[in-house]
């Protein structure tokens, strides 16, 4: 296991559980770096004072909010500490909510939560959420900011989400879909409420690779062998705008 | 409206939906630009080649991957000749429970909305909307989205579709290493840690948390230009273990009974080890705490 990368205690009414926090994922994604496509060099990013047209070190440069057009408010590190509360090391669980409720939209980070010790108050905290599926909501603090989190339990330990803020999410009715228009047939209703009953199954994981990981690690090892590599242009679905019988055509696929 | 971030169809079965993506989230943070100190200029990110030490435009610019220590470049082209042929459709697989989808698989929230008004359009995503707001289930498919491929579930919310972007099983970390604590509670303990769960229940209300944090950046970057002094709040200090947890548990479920905080108890009393007690607080309890802490 990696690093803990936070060190704190939670809290539930007056008890105290002393925990460790560690990432619970890790991006996968193949990343490069920028280099010079004529001498196949590093490019470096380097700061450059936008007045002086010189290189800047970054001992030189301080955190500017623009509060109007090229007027700023200069804060130092301290200062936006400052912002992060008092919370300092400690989560309060002082609510506790039915983690269904919580709508996908919410979810940010995850991380795992270990026990910092081999008290028992680890698995007291993670039983009593067992039992009552509930998930404790306090405030996390973690490199200066303060995040909105919920604790659970998971399969076998405790696991923290931050949230997002409720006003940091866009409401369903700002979209100004059009609903109106003709009524759905019942016909339609039902043959596509089959359709989803045909295509029903368990969530499983690990049946989803991700293949375009895949192709691009392909990819990297065929251009090093040299290989001449094919530039595919992409294609554009059909759309059809009889619904009822695309709807039908999908069914008689499925039962084939 | 916010904007749209891709387009394609939504293809489901032989219903292909033409849809954009458009965020579900929206960025309220205050973001800092990186001033010159001395002049409080802009500080411009410019790339430079390492080798000739000049300044470079984002097009001289390829993709460098380290294989086997030998390095192999790509071009844009290049990279974006395995992007998946069908990379202008979220193809949905298969219907799962949201309840068996656990939230360590959600990364970021889109909604889908009909792209154009044809009638046939608005028909078909009408119908996805009613079929599924009806059931908890999400359907789950696969779509690229700039040099990304993404597994999505896609849900009824509000009266349109949603678009959640989802990890890749390999991505979750294995946490068998995680260490959970020692034995299991007793009965009576967890009788007890129950009762205090049920008795701070509460329906999720995510409108009741604001963000603090922003509010108080607000205040600091207000202060700071009025030139007033900012100070840096003291931190809370870290609790220690309680020495008998049957005891706080016991404190915790009869302050709640009364209707106060525990923790405002907790301040001079179990949750607090070796600090003085008010004689109200049954004073046994005492010599074990003082045990307990000498231990550590």
């Amino acid at each position: 296991m990696p690093r803990s990368i936070w060190n704190g205690t939670v809290t539930f009414g007056m008890v105290n559980v002393p925990v460790k926090l560690y990432s619970a994922v890790e991006s996968k994604t193949v990343h490069f770096h920028e280099v010079h496509l004529k001498d196949g060099a590093r490019v470096e990013h380097r700061r450059v004072c936008a007045k002086e047209e010189k290189v800047v070190a970054y001992e030189e440069i301080v955190k500017g909010y623009e509060v109007s057009a090229g007027r700023y408010v200069v804060l130092e590190a301290g200062e936006v500490k400052a912002a992060a509360g008092d919370r300092g090391k400690v989560i309060h669980l002082r609510e506790f909510v039915e983690t269904a409720e919580i709508d996908p939209a919410f979810y940010e980070s995850t991380y795992y939560v270990g026990s910092r010790d081999d008290r028992d108050v680890y698995r007291l905290l993670f039983d009593a959420l067992r039992k009552t599926g509930r998930a404790g909501i306090g405030r996390f603090s973690f490199h200066d900011r303060e995040y909105l989190a919920v604790i659970r339990a998971g399969d076998d330990l405790l696991l923290l989400h931050t949230l997002r803020f409720h006003d940091e999410l866009v409401a369903g009715s700002d979209l100004e879909i059009d609903l109106r228009g003709r009524k759905l047939s019942l016909r339609e209703v039902k043959m596509a409420g089959q359709l989803v009953e045909t295509l029903a199954g368990r969530f499983q994981p690990d049946r989803y690779e991700d293949e375009y990981r895949a192709a691009v690690l392909d990819l990297i090892s065929r251009k090093a062998k040299g290989e001449e590599i094919d530039l595919i242009a992409q294609e554009e679905p059909e759309h059809g705008d009889d619904l009822a019988a695309a709807l039908e055509g999908s069914l008689a696929g499925m039962r084939r | 409206m916010p904007r749209a971030l891709w387009s394609g169809s939504l293809s489901f079965g032989l219903v292909n939906v033409p849809v954009q993506i458009v965020s579900a989230t929206r960025d309220l943070d205050y973001h800092f630009h990186q001033l010159h100190e001395k002049d409080k200029a802009r500080i411009e990110q410019r790339r430079y080649c390492s080798k000739e030490d000049s300044e470079i435009g984002w097009e001289e610019v390829g993709h460098g991957y380290e294989l086997r220590g030998k390095q192999v470049v790509l071009s844009d082209e290049e990279l974006a000749s395995v992007q998946p042929r069908k990379t202008r459709t979220i193809d949905i697989d298969e219907f799962v429970d949201l309840t068996d989808v656990d939230p360590i698989y959600f990364e970021h929230s889109y909604y889908l909305v009909p792209a154009g008004d044809s009638e046939g359009t608005l028909r078909a995503y009408r119908l996805l909307v009613e079929v599924m707001a009806g059931q908890e289930r999400a359907a789950l498919g696969r779509f690229v989205m700039r040099t990304k491929e993404y597994l999505a579930a896609v849900r009824a919310r509000e009266g349109a579709l949603t678009l959640t972007t989802m990890r890749f099983h390999d991505e979750v970390r294995p946490s068998k290493d995680v260490g959970t604590g020692g034995k299991k509670p007793s009965k009576r303990q967890l009788e007890v840690a129950v009762a205090i769960v049920n008795e701070l229940s509460t329906d999720w209300q995510p409108d009741r948390y604001e963000d603090c944090y922003r509010t108080r950046l607000r205040a600091v970057i207000d202060a700071k230009r009025k030139r007033r002094t900012i100070e840096v709040p003291p931190q809370e200090k870290e609790p220690l273990p309680v020495p008998d947890l049957m005891a706080a548990l016991q404190e915790s479920i009869e302050a709640l009974k009364r209707g106060e905080d525990p923790r405002a108890t907790a301040r001079t009393g179990a949750g607090r080890p070796g600090r003085t007690r008010t004689a109200s607080d049954g004073s046994a309890r005492r010599k074990p705490s003082r045990a307990k802490k000498t231990r550590r």
